[in-house]
């Protein structure tokens, strides 16, 4: 067998220099403090879990649709989840970079003999991670939805258009920060980012390297 | 670029001289909203002139002591300041490649080139005021009756009026990416928009902030303050307090130089902003709980001889001009004034230095009869006969309400002749549309306030209602998690919803706002006399030169009603859209026909208010492409990029048929990520599948894949694709690329429709999986040295199977053994984020097999010679099974399927096409894709639906839609080339003109 070398994966979002590998993935090595950054968190693990029955969902995960809600899933790093209620009968759980094993098969316990399918989507999303002050406004150019606090408050879930493209949207503030994720198809991660970025432009928005855990 | 303003100005390549004086400066005014300290210079028609920061172009030009700025739109007449506003149809000029540039309202800009629009040879001198001569034999309708007749010279006709047609000029030349305007668009959802920034609209924007309220505060001027900005003492000590209660109330964002264009359904209200120092123009699409028009009124010209000729004036105007802006408007003044506007207007002027010669007051009888001069007024005649020498006519005679957003709410305005103007009926709005201002009555400030205030505060409590309305419509979250579950209780304290009652309703934990409404109180409305048109005609529609005599004859010809009349002489259609000239028109026509005006009503209001540039409706180019993860690759490898839907693939890089060659010679690698990956799992999806496919699926094993074809209930060819099973409930469908989302909601709808007892579930995976196809007589040797858990040979891993095995490295690769393109090949779906790191280790190891990328292109060559149809090129939107070569796959057997019914049918009458190979009989003419198939020299008897010169074969080769009649192989079809020629071809034995046995792909 030739050596083709340790595979490295890679975002669909081209890396801000300087490029370092973290948790098998190479990422930016770029640290921002502006007041408003953007995040290619793509590296984080993605689990989407679907029932035909959302009873079962709502109940063992304990996160209904529209919302999203962080969960201490035993990790050996401590770091959290986040289950995300991304539609009906439907949740994605994100987690630390490499714990699609993990993830899987505390699903798996969780849901026992249920039918549910739990799908790996590590891979198939790229995820940005959009946090500051000016968010909001930054989304506001290229998102139709209320953004205001009354309609998403922190823990909101929803699935909608931003720049034209399908996307899952999660509100998640970061030690009282405003931020959101989110996620689309991986093959369309570049238009995302890029459309984000030219948003944030006037708003003085950088790009922030990703660092494990992530979430 | 900054000069002092009597700086000799020097540029290369433009003319040189002396910057003209500003000799109509005035001394520095209390309310000026120029910057003296900011000077610069920008070009007009040539030549350098001198400006102040704030400046627009007309009063920067005006200071200068130019009076000329356009020529009009019929008769070419000469054309000066009207409204010294956004309104101005005088003063419409080009700036540098922008045509169309409100120069009463544009700020001048050091460095660009204003020209006048439509003049030639020059706006002094301008040919086409020959047009002025000839005015009695261009009467209304001159356009509709000359040009009619005989039709077929309407396309001289058309090239002569487009030399005549205002608008400026677009430039040929695109700009480079860093000097194109940027224009924008962005969402907002305010609780309150208030439309319009003078005092009322401040103070109800303060009102409903203070209420609690975001508030979005539009005004269209520069500054907020509306009247206030060129009033007196009293007028700016306000403005000062009102600004200063904008600016520290929180929750009020301002957008000046911004104009609310359109008001729709659910208060979705397009909002203009412009000027902004990094985007030229910006729609804001914002949904307002409530809206507050607070639009003001606008200033209404008077009909008479010579209104247009330059030097006469509103009143607002010279009030703006000497005011704001500084500017002397002229040196001896006539003032016509029926209002307090008007004597306002007297007295600056005579405080700046401006003689005013004369004041005409309507209020006791006063008129004008005609103005005197061409180029600028010499004399102006009033009522008694009397002839004053002015340089300058000053006109106060009323005003319209600007109650387009009103009427678009549902408003219809009704004339009152006390106050001469029509005003909105508010009981009509809707009650999430209010009004405040003098758009809706009179009073002094005080009075305005007061109502702006109350309606401020109303505006607000209406929209804490349908906030608390919106909100408990949110999906219902509670009722995910089964009632009195933790879930359940933390979700219901959340969102104030109730689990328990499934309404969505609010609960306790957020009550309905109850606040009382809002005592708004009425505003009086002054008197005001009824001036429209003096005794003698003059100009209605400055933008579209309509003379009232215009409006008396389309009456006069029988066109008996205000929207007739409008659409026969153009009259409101102009830019100014009847701001300025609505009122005008409707009297004059009211009076020709001898009724009220609200008998005769208003013509329609519609959005937009104002003008919008297709740049700011397009706003950011925003359209979604899809990339693999080998894009970059592909790029830096040459490859020629393909638009296909979204996605970006490479079509070749640079040698389509040597690559196909590569592939049936050696070994080819092509990028094939857009095939579209759905992942099934479940115990019931054998049945979905048997229901989708027209084929058979319960008896696919575990580790086989089987090929498949879609059809809609018609029979008609819907999509195709493999389907592998990967274990015993789960599944992995490929779709077309272009299919890939239609065949997920068809599945979908399959399921949630149809059979919700089915226990399946869909995971759309297409871009999961970076998807590799190694093809060609030696891709198992080639693969067979990076994949490890997996034996290739054909024994263990024959054709139409699938394995998952570890390639280079990676993990959790799923391999099908399958054959698009003809040859022994291998599709390789790789997790995503390692797709490149596979990809160039093919490309390395494979080196010494001479492997190389190949493209679409090649790839579409290769099935070609292969006889592989692909859905939607050899097939069509009527393209049934049967006419698509899938004979032997269709079991009509199967109990049930989708399109059964069609395909029995079509079945038993064998009518339709039939997809067949065929063979220009001269080799070497390639037919193009779509050329009919002709038989006895005319009848239409198929098409050629795929063709290519085969590298193989060395000869052209086609796939073809074909009638059944001539179906069978041997028989000779005409093909008519797209030039005329027809060639000769022939029906072949097979769809596939190499290896029609299959040997080399199952190898």
């Amino acid at each position: 067998m030739p050596d083709t070398g340790t595979p490295v994966a890679r975002s669909p979002i081209a890396t801000a220099p300087p490029e370092i590998v973290r948790a098998g993935w190479a990422v930016s090595g770029a640290r921002s403090g502006a007041v408003l950054t953007l995040t290619d968190c793509t590296p984080l693990t993605k689990v989407a879990v679907k029932a035909v029955d959302e009873q079962v969902l709502a109940t063992v995960l304990d996160v209904p649709f529209g919302r999203a809600a962080r969960q201490d899933w035993g990790l050996d790093d401590g770091a959290q989840v986040l289950v995300v209620g991304s539609g009906p009968g439907e949740r994605l759980v994100l987690a630390a970079p490499g714990r699609q094993t993990h993830v899987v098969d505390r699903l798996a316990q969780l849901t026992g003999d249920a039918l549910v399918s739990v799908v790996d989507l590590t891979h198939g999303r790229a995820l940005v991670r959009l946090a500051g002050g000016g968010s909001a406004r930054l989304l506001a150019h290229e998102c139709a939805v209320d953004l205001g606090e009354a309609m998403c408050p922190d823990g909101t879930a929803l699935r909608t258009a931003v720049a034209g493209l399908a996307t899952d949207f999660v509100r998640d503030d970061r030690a009282g920060m405003l931020s959101y994720l989110l996620h689309c198809e991986r093959s369309s991660g570049q238009y995302l980012f890029d459309s984000l970025r030219d948003a944030g432009v006037e708003l003085g928005a950088e790009v922030d390297g990703f660092v494990p855990p992530g979430i | 670029m900054r000069r002092t303003p009597t700086s000799p100005v020097r540029r290369p390549g433009r003319p040189t001289g002396t910057v003209p004086a500003m000799t109509m400066r005035l001394n520095p005014q209390a309310g000026e909203a120029i910057d003296r300290d900011d000077t610069f210079t920008f070009d007009w028609n040539g030549r350098s002139y001198p400006a102040y920061g704030g400046d627009t172009i007309a009063s920067a030009l005006t200071a200068c002591g130019e009076r000329i700025f356009s020529r009009s739109f019929k008769y070419h007449r000469p054309r000066g300041l009207l409204t010294a506003s956004h309104l101005d149809p005088g003063c419409i000029v080009q700036v540098d490649d922008e045509p169309n540039v409100r120069g009463g309202h544009r700020h001048a800009r050091a460095g660009s080139r204003v020209r006048s629009q439509d003049t030639w040879p020059s706006l002094r001198f301008d040919v086409k005021a020959a047009n002025g001569l000839v005015g009695r034999f261009l009467p209304a309708g001159f356009y509709y009756k000359t040009f009619i007749h005989p039709q077929p010279l309407w396309p001289a006709y058309e090239r002569v009026l487009q030399r005549f047609a205002h608008g400026g000029v677009l430039s040929a030349h695109t700009p480079a990416e860093a000097e194109r305007p940027r224009y924008d668009k962005r969402f907002a959802h305010p609780d309150v928009l208030v439309a319009g920034g003078g005092p009322a609209g401040m103070a109800a924007a303060v009102a409903a902030a203070r209420a609690g309220a975001q508030v979005l505060l539009v005004e269209e001027e520069h500054a907020l303050g509306g009247h206030l900005r060129w009033g007196g003492s009293a007028d700016l000590t306000a403005l000062a307090d009102l600004r200063d209660q904008v600016a520290v109330t929180p929750g009020i964002e301002v957008l000046t130089d911004s104009v609310v264009l359109g008001r729709y359904e659910g208060n979705w209200l397009s909002v203009l902003e412009r000027g902004r120092p990094d985007v030229h123009e910006r729609l804001v699409k914002a949904r307002a709980k409530s809206l507050v028009v607070a639009a003001g009124l606008i200033e209404r010209p008077y009909v008479f001889a010579g209104n247009d000729v330059p030097g006469v004036l509103l009143s607002t105007a010279a009030r703006r001009l000497v005011n704001l802006y500084a500017v002397k408007p002229g040196h001896r003044a006539v003032v016509f004034t029926a209002n307090a506007a008007g004597d306002a207007a007297a007295a600056d002027l005579e405080r700046v230095g401006v003689e005013v010669v004369h004041v005409e007051d309507a209020r006791h009888g006063g008129d004008l009869v005609r103005v005197l001069g061409r180029r600028g007024v010499r004399a102006v005649e009033v009522a008694g006969g009397a002839t004053y020498s002015c340089d300058l006519v000053v006109t106060a005679v009323g005003w319209t309400a600007p109650a387009s957003l009103l009427t678009m709410a549902g408003d219809v305005p009704t004339y009152d002749a006390r106050a001469a103007r029509f005003r909105p009926d508010t009981a009509r709005l809707p009650d999430d549309v209010l009004a405040t201002g003098v758009v809706v009555g009179d009073g002094d400030l005080e009075h305005l306030l007061a109502h702006a205030d109350a309606t401020g505060r109303e505006a607000a409590r209406r929209a804490a209602v349908v906030a608390w309305a919106w909100r408990t419509a949110l999906p219902h979250r509670a009722a995910e998690a089964p009632p009195g579950t933790e879930a359940a209780t933390r979700s219901e304290a959340a969102t104030g919803t109730s689990a328990a009652t499934g309404t969505g309703a609010a609960t306790g934990a957020e009550q309905a706002p109850d606040a009382d409404p809002v005592d708004v109180p009425d505003l009086p409305v002054d008197a005001h006399p009824e001036l429209f048109r003096a005794g003698t005609h003059g100009i209605v529609d400055f933008s579209e030169d309509v003379t009232s005599q215009d409006l008396l004859t389309a009456v006069d010809e029988g066109y008996r009603g205000v929207e007739l009349v409008k659409r026969y002489t153009t009259a409101t259609m102009g830019p100014t859209q009847g701001k300025l000239e609505i009122v005008n028109t409707v009297a004059i026509v009211a009076q020709a026909l001898g009724q009220s005006i609200q008998e005769t009503g208003t013509t329609t209001w519609r959005p937009p208010y104002a003008p919008v540039t297709l740049g700011a409706l397009a706003g950011r180019s925003r359209e979604p492409v899809r990339h693999s993860p080998m894009q970059l690759w592909h790029e830096r490898h040459g490859a020629v990029p393909l638009v296909a839907g979204a996605w970006i693939r490479p079509e070749h890089y640079g040698d389509p048929a040597g690559e196909a060659r590569t592939v049936r010679q050696r070994v080819g690698i092509i990028d094939v990520t857009p095939i579209g990956k759905l992942d099934l799992r479940g115990p019931d999806v054998a049945k979905l599948l048997e229901l989708v496919y027209v084929n058979r699926w319960s008896k696919l094993d575990v580790g086989r894949v089987r090929y498949g074809v879609m059809c809609a209930d018609d029979g008609v060819v819907l999509d195709d694709g493999v389907t592998a099973r990967l274990g015993d409930d789960h599944y992995l469908m490929s779709t077309t690329s272009s299919g890939a989302a239609a065949v997920w909601e068809w599945v979908e709808s399959w399921l949630q429709t149809e059979h919700p007892d089915w226990r399946v579930l869909v995971t759309p995976v297409t871009t999961a999986y970076a998807s590799i196809n190694v093809a060609g007589p030696r891709s198992r040797e080639l693969l067979s040295r990076l994949v490890e858990g997996v034996d290739l040979g054909p024994d263990d891993f024959g054709y139409m199977h699938v394995r998952t095995a570890r390639v280079a490295g990676v993990d959790g690769c799923v391999l099908w053994r399958i054959g698009f393109t003809g040859e022994l090949s291998y599709e390789v779906h790789v997790p995503a984020g390692y797709g490149l790191h596979v990809w160039e280790a093919l490309l390395d190891t494979g080196a010494d097999l001479g492997v190389r990328p190949f493209g679409v292109e090649a790839q579409r060559v290769l099935r070609l010679e292969k006889g592989h149809s692909i859905v939607g090129q050899d097939t069509d939107g009527l393209t049934r099974a049967f006419s698509a070569g899938l004979d032997g796959l269709v079991k009509l057997d199967k109990d049930d399927f989708v399109g059964r019914p069609e395909l029995t049918w079509q079945h038993e009458h064998g009518d339709g096409y039939r997809l067949v190979g065929l063979r220009p009989l001269d080799g070497s003419v390639v037919p193009a894709e779509g050329s009919q198939l002709v038989e006895d020299g005319q009848r239409i008897c198929g098409r050629v639906t795929s063709s290519r010169r085969s590298p193989t074969l060395g000869y052209s080769i086609c796939l073809a839609q074909v009638a059944a009649h001539l179906a069978s192989p041997g028989c000779r079809v005409s093909v008519r080339l797209p030039d005329g020629h027809t060639v000769a071809a022939v029906v072949t034995e097979h769809l596939a003109h190499v290896d029609p046995e299959g040997v080399r792909l199952r190898a």
